[in-house]
C-alpha cells in the first residue's frame, strides 16, 4: 500500500562551518615524592575525574596468587589508618564521591569521580587510601569470600564464559594473560591479608605511580590541595615495571563452551594483532570500524540488517600489555551473540565477509564514511572530564606520549583506503582465527564441523 | 577541611515554543563545547499497548531507523554517524525518545531527519523490515533476558507488582508471541495513532543559535500534519487488587545462587514524596555506607551485594526495587528477615543526619553526571515536558530532592516499605554446584 507523505519536503541540509576543536592536552609534572602528575583543565566541568595508575600489573603477582592484585584494589575502598572500612565509604559518599579501583594487565588504577566543590575532600580520602590502606584482616577475608562468590556468577554469564575460554585458548598456561585477571577460585582462596600486604608494600609507591586529573580547577588552588593531599604519600624508590612480550596461538580452531539449553550462542572471535605503538594503529581502527564497528558495518548488514540473526555484532581492538619496545599486542576480536539455531549460518556469513573483504578491499565511500565519524565524533567522545581522564590514563598505562590521541585523529584522516583494507584483512585472516562459542553444544557441534573453520573441541561448562 | 557547598543549582536557559501543529519545542543554549544533542520525545510507551500485542512501540521504535521518504534503509544511521555524530532510540513505559548528538555544525541535519520520519516514516515501511527487525528484537530480548541468569527477574515482579489489566503489568520487551503476532497493518496503524508533532517534544542542547535552530524547526517539522488519533493509555496511577493474584513467586532456576528480589510500589515520581523515597533508598540501599550493604555484606555476611534502585514511574506508582544475591550458603529466609528488620527499624528511627547528608550528596553528583552532557540536559528537559508538563521544573529539581526533611523520609519508608506492599521473586538454583547440598540448610541471621 502507499501512503502519499503530506508534509513539505526540502533537500538534505549542507553542514555549516566546524568550530575547531582539538584534544585537550595535559600538563605533565612531578612531584618531591616521585609522584608523576598530568593536569588537564576542563572550565565549567562540574564534576572532576581522577585515575591513579599504579605500577602493580598481574604479571606480578605471586605465583598461585592470582587475584592479590584485585583484592588489594578493592581493600583500598575498606578503610585507612584513621577511618574504619564503613566510616571510608561514608566519607567518600558524603563528599558526593566514588571511588573505584580494578587491577589489570599493566596496572592498578583508582577511578575517582567527585563534584569540583569537593574536591579536596575527594583527593584527601584517595591520598589516605593509598599512603595508609588499613587493609583490614576480616574485611579483606570478606572480600576473598564476595570473590569466590562472585567467580560462580561470571561463570554462568555467557559472555565472561567466552572471554575466560578465548584468553586460554590463546596464551600460554604460563603468561598471566591466560588466566582470569580477579583469579580463579583455587588462586583467590589462598590470598589473606598477608598476602596482600605483601603486594602493597612490594609494588605501591609514588615514585612509580602517575596521577592524572582532569576537570575545573578554578575554584581551588590546585598545587596546595595536591601538595597536601598526594603529595604527602612517601615511599622508596624503584625502577619501573618491564611489560613481558605477548605471544598467542592463533591456529585456527573452534571451542564450544557447553551451556545446555541456552537460547543463543555468545560468540568471540579473536587473535592478537598490533598494539597503538604500531605505526598501523590508525588504519587498524579504520578497518576495524568498516568490518564491526557501527550497524551499518559490514559484519552488522549482513548479519543484523538482513538476516536478522543478532542484536548486534561488533569487532574491536583492546591493548592488552602494551610498551614502547613494540612487543606489546592488542585483542582483536567479533563478539556478539546469536541464535542457536543461527549459530553456523551466521559463522559461514561472518566467514564469507571476512573473505570478500580479503578479496576485493574496502570502498573509498566506506573508508570516507568511517573517518568522517572517527574523527568527527571525537569532541561528543570527550565532553567529559571522565571520557578525558580515562584516554589519558590508557596513554599512560600503555606507555605513549600525551599528545597521542591527537595524533591518532590527525592519522586517521591521512590514511588511505588500502592502507585500512591491509589493517582489517592482517587484523581478522579468516585461516588464523580462534573461535570461542557458549552455547548449547548438542544443537551447534554438527553444524559447526561441517563449515571448516578449524578443528572443533567441546568443553563442559 | 573547608570545601564550599557544591553550586549545581545554577539554572540552565531554557526556552519554549509550540509551532501550530502542536509540536513543543525545548531549546537550552550552551557553548562549552562545539556539540549540540537533539532529542525527540514521542508521549507513546508499553502503557499504551493493548493485550495480544505486547512490545509493539519497542518493535516500532527499530523501524524508526529502516529509512523515510528522503531516506534509504539504514540512511538515518549513515548519516548522523557520517557527520560525525552519534544517535540511538529507546522505549520504555512511559514514553519513546530518539536523540542524536552531533558536532554543532550539523544539527540541522538531525532536525531535517528527525521531520522526515515523524512525517513520511510510512511511505517506506515494507513487511521485509518489519520481518527483519522483528527477528533482530527476538535477538534482542534472548540476549538480555532469556540467556542470561535472573534475565527474566524484571518482567516476572513488574507482572505481579502491577497486576492483569493494569497498563504497566508487561514490560516494554513484550513476548515472543506478540512479537511474532504483530503484523504490518499494526505497525502502520501505531505510527497513525502515536507519531504526531502534536503527542511529542524535540529538545535542542548546546552550541546552537536558538534563533537559527527554531527556524530550522519550523522549516522541517511545520508543514507536518497533526491529528487527534491517540488513544490515551489507560490509568495507572492505582493498583486495584482483589487479592487472587499472588505476590510472590519462587523459582528453581539455572541461576548460580539463591537471590531475593522484591519491587516495592512507591508514591508517583514528580511528587515530594517520591523525592524522600528516592532518599529513602539511597540511604537504605544504595552504595557500600548503605543500611542494607552494612547488614547483609559487612555485617552478616549473607549477601555478595545488596541494594536498592528506583525505576521512576510517572503514570503508576514508581518501584523500588531490592536485589540481594547471597553468598556460601545463606538462605532466602535469613535475608529476608534481616532486610525485613532494617526497613520496620528505618520506619520506626528515620535517618540520622549524617545518613541525610551523604544521600543527598550522592543524589546530588548522580544529577550532576546525568546533566554533564548535552544529551543527558536534553533528554531531561524532554521528561519534564512530557511526563510533568514543564521542560522548565528541571532546574528546581535538585533543590526539591535537597529540601526534604529526616522526617518525611521516615514517613515515605514506614508507609511504603512494608512487607505487605510488594512483590517478592526467590530463586534457587537448579542443580547442586557443590557436595554441601546434601547438608541441611542453617540460618546464619
Amino acid at each position: 500500500m502507499t501512503i502519499a507523505p503530506t508534509m513539505t519536503f526540502h533537500p538534505r541540509p549542507e553542514p555549516g562551518e566546524a568550530t575547531p576543536w582539538a584534544f585537550p592536552a595535559p600538563t605533565r609534572s612531578t612531584l618531591p615524592n616521585g609522584l608523576t602528575v598530568l593536569r588537564c583543565d576542563r572550565p565549567g566541568q562540574k564534576l572532576v575525574a581522577v585515575e591513579l595508575l599504579l605500577d602493580a600489573p598481574l604479571s606480578a603477582e605471586p605465583a598461585g596468587l592470582d587475584g592479590v592484585a584485585t583484592i588489594l584494589a578493592r581493600a583500598f575502598n575498606e578503610g585507612t589508618e584513621t577511618l574504619s572500612a564503613e566510616e571510608f565509604a561514608g566519607e567518600l559518599e558524603r563528599a558526593g564521591a566514588n571511588l573505584d579501583a580494578h587491577a589489570d594487565h599493566t596496572t592498578l588504577q583508582l577511578s575517582l569521580e567527585v563534584p569540583a566543590s569537593r574536591l579536596e575532600r575527594g583527593l584527601t580520602l584517595l591520598a589516605d587510601a593509598v599512603r595508609s590502606p588499613a587493609l583490614p584482616a576480616d574485611e579483606i577475608e570478606r572480600l576473598v569470600a564476595n570473590r569466590l562468590d562472585e567467580i560462580v556468577h561470571e561463570q554462568a554469564n555467557p559472555s565472561r564464559r567466552a572471554a575466560f575460554a578465548l584468553y586460554a585458548e590463546l596464551f600460554e598456561a604460563s603468561d598471566r594473560m591466560s588466566r582470569p585477571r580477579a583469579g580463579t577460585a583455587d588462586s583467590v582462596k589462598d590470598i589473606d591479608r598477608e598476602a596482600v600486604a605483601a603486594f602493597y608494600a612490594a609494588h605501591v609507591r609514588p615514585a612509580t605511580a602517575t596521577l592524572v586529573i582532569v576537570g575545573d580547577f578554578s575554584a581551588v588552588d590546585f598545587d596546595a590541595v595536591l601538595g597536601d593531599t598526594l603529595g604527602a604519600w612517601t615511599g622508596t624508590p624503584a625502577p619501573a615495571s618491564v611489560a613481558a612480550p605477548v605471544t598467542a596461538d592463533d591456529t585456527s580452531r573452534v571451542v564450544i563452551v557447553d551451556r545446555p539449553g541456552s537460547v543463543q550462542t555468545q560468540v568471540l572471535i579473536g587473535r592478537v594483532g598490533p598494539d597503538r605503538h604500531d605505526p598501523s594503529w590508525a588504519a587498524q581502527i579504520l578497518g576495524i570500524y568498516c568490518l564491526g564497528g557501527t550497524l551499518t558495518s559490514r559484519l552488522d548488514r549482513v548479519l543484523r540488517e538482513e538476516k536478522g540473526y543478532t542484536y548486534g555484532v561488533r569487532a574491536f581492538a583492546q591493548p592488552l600489555r602494551s610498551a614502547p619496545d613494540g612487543r606489546g599486542r592488542a585483542m582483536l576480536a567479533i563478539s556478539g551473540s546469536v541464535d542457536t539455531d543461527s549459530t553456523a549460518p551466521a559463522l559461514a556469513d561472518a566467514w564469507q565477509i571476512l573473505r570478500t573483504l580479503a578479496a576485493e578491499g574496502l570502498t573509498d565511500e566506506e573508508r570516507d564514511i568511517a573517518v568522517q565519524n572517527l574523527v568527527g565524533v571525537a569532541p561528543l567522545r570527550y565532553e567529559t572530564a571522565s571520557a578525558v581522564c580515562s584516554t589519558l590514563a590508557d596513554q599512560v598505562d600503555q606507555g605513549l606520549p600525551d599528545d597521542y590521541q591527537a595524533q591518532v585523529y590527525r592519522r586517521l584522516a591521512e590514511t588511505t583506503t588500502a592502507e585500512a583494507t591491509a589493517a582489517a584483512v592482517a587484523a581478522f585472516p579468516p585461516e588464523r582465527l580462534v573461535t570461542v562459542l557458549v552455547g548449547d553444544a548438542a544443537s551447534i557441534t554438527g553444524p559447526l564441523k561441517e563449515l571448516g573453520i578449524g578443528e572443533v573441541t567441546v568443553i563442559g561448562a | 577541611m573547608a570545601d564550599q557547598a557544591p553550586s549545581s543549582t545554577n539554572g540552565f536557559v531554557i526556552s519554549e515554543h509550540t509551532l501550530a501543529n502542536g509540536l513543543r519545542v525545548v531549546l537550552s543554549e550552551d557553548h562549552l563545547t562545539p556539540v549540540a544533542a537533539v532529542c525527540l520525545w514521542y508521549d507513546v510507551g508499553s502503557r499504551h499497548e493493548v493485550k495480544g500485542r505486547t512490545g509493539l512501540a519497542h518493535l516500532f521504535e527499530h523501524l524508526m531507523f529502516q529509512g523515510s521518504a528522503s531516506v534509504p534503509g539504514n540512511g538515518h544511521f549513515e548519516l548522523v554517524q557520517g557527520a560525525g555524530g552519534s544517535l540511538n532510540g529507546t522505549t520504555s513505559f512511559e514514553r519513546t525518545n530518539y536523540f542524536e548528538t552531533m558536532p554543532a555544525h550539523q544539527v540541522e541535519l538531525a532536525l531535517w531527519l528527525e521531520a522526515d520520519r515523524m512525517g513520511s516514516l510510512l511511505s517506506a515501511l515494507d513487511l521485509a523490515g518489519l520481518d527483519n527487525q522483528r527477528a533482530v528484537v527476538k535477538n534482542e530480548r534472548r540476549q538480555r533476558y532469556d540467556n542470561v541468569p535472573y534475565g527474566t527477574a524484571f518482567e516476572r515482579l513488574v507482572a505481579m507488582a502491577f497486576p492483569e489489566g493494569h497498563p504497566y503489568h508487561h514490560t516494554p520487551i513484550g513476548s515472543m508471541a506478540d512479537l511474532d503476532a504483530a503484523t504490518l497493518a499494526d505497525a502502520q496503524d501505531f505510527f497513525r495513532t502515536y507519531y504526531a508533532p502534536n503527542n511529542a517534544v524535540l529538545s535542542v542542547v548546546g552550541d546552537i543559535d536558538p534563533e537559527q535552530t527554531l527556524a530550522w524547526i519550523e522549516k522541517y517539522f511545520g508543514s507536518i500534519p497533526s491529528h487527534d488519533g491517540k488513544r490515551p493509555p489507560r490509568d495507572g496511577s492505582t493498583i486495584d487488587r482483589d487479592g487472587s493474584a499472588p505476590m510472590r513467586q519462587h523459582l528453581v532456576a539455572e541461576v548460580p545462587s539463591r537471590a531475593l528480589m522484591a519491587a516495592y510500589p512507591l508514591p508517583l515520581d514528580g511528587t515530594r514524596e517520591s523525592d524522600a523515597a528516592d532518599l529513602a533508598l539511597t540511604i537504605l540501599g544504595s552504595g557500600e555506607s548503605s543500611r542494607l550493604y552494612n547488614r547483609l555484606v559487612r555485617h552478616d555476611r549473607s549477601a555478595v551485594g545488596a541494594g536498592f534502585g528506583l525505576l521512576r514511574l510517572s503514570g503508576a506508582p514508581s518501584l523500588g526495587w531490592l536485589d540481594a544475591k547471597t553468598s556460601g550458603d545463606a538462605t532466602i529466609e535469613a535475608v529476608e528477615a534481616a532486610v525485613d528488620e532494617e526497613l520496620a527499624r528505618f520506619a520506626a528511627e528515620g535517618p540520622t543526619d549524617a545518613e541525610l547528608e551523604r544521600a543527598q550528596a550522592q543524589i546530588e553528583r548522580e544529577w550532576l553526571d546525568r546533566l554533564d552532557t548535552v544529551h543527558g540536559r536534553a533528554d531531561e528537559l524532554c521528561r519534564y515536558a512530557v511526563l510533568f508538563g514543564d521542560p522548565k521544573l528541571l532546574n528546581p529539581a535538585l533543590a526539591k530532592v535537597l529540601d526534604v526533611t529526616a522526617e518525611e523520609v521516615r514517613a515515605v519508608a514506614a508507609r511504603y516499605l512494608t512487607p505487605d506492599n510488594r512483590a517478592v521473586l526467590t530463586y534457587e538454583p537448579l542443580a547442586p554446584t557443590d557436595a554441601d547440598a546434601d547438608e541441611t540448610e542453617g540460618s546464619n541471621a
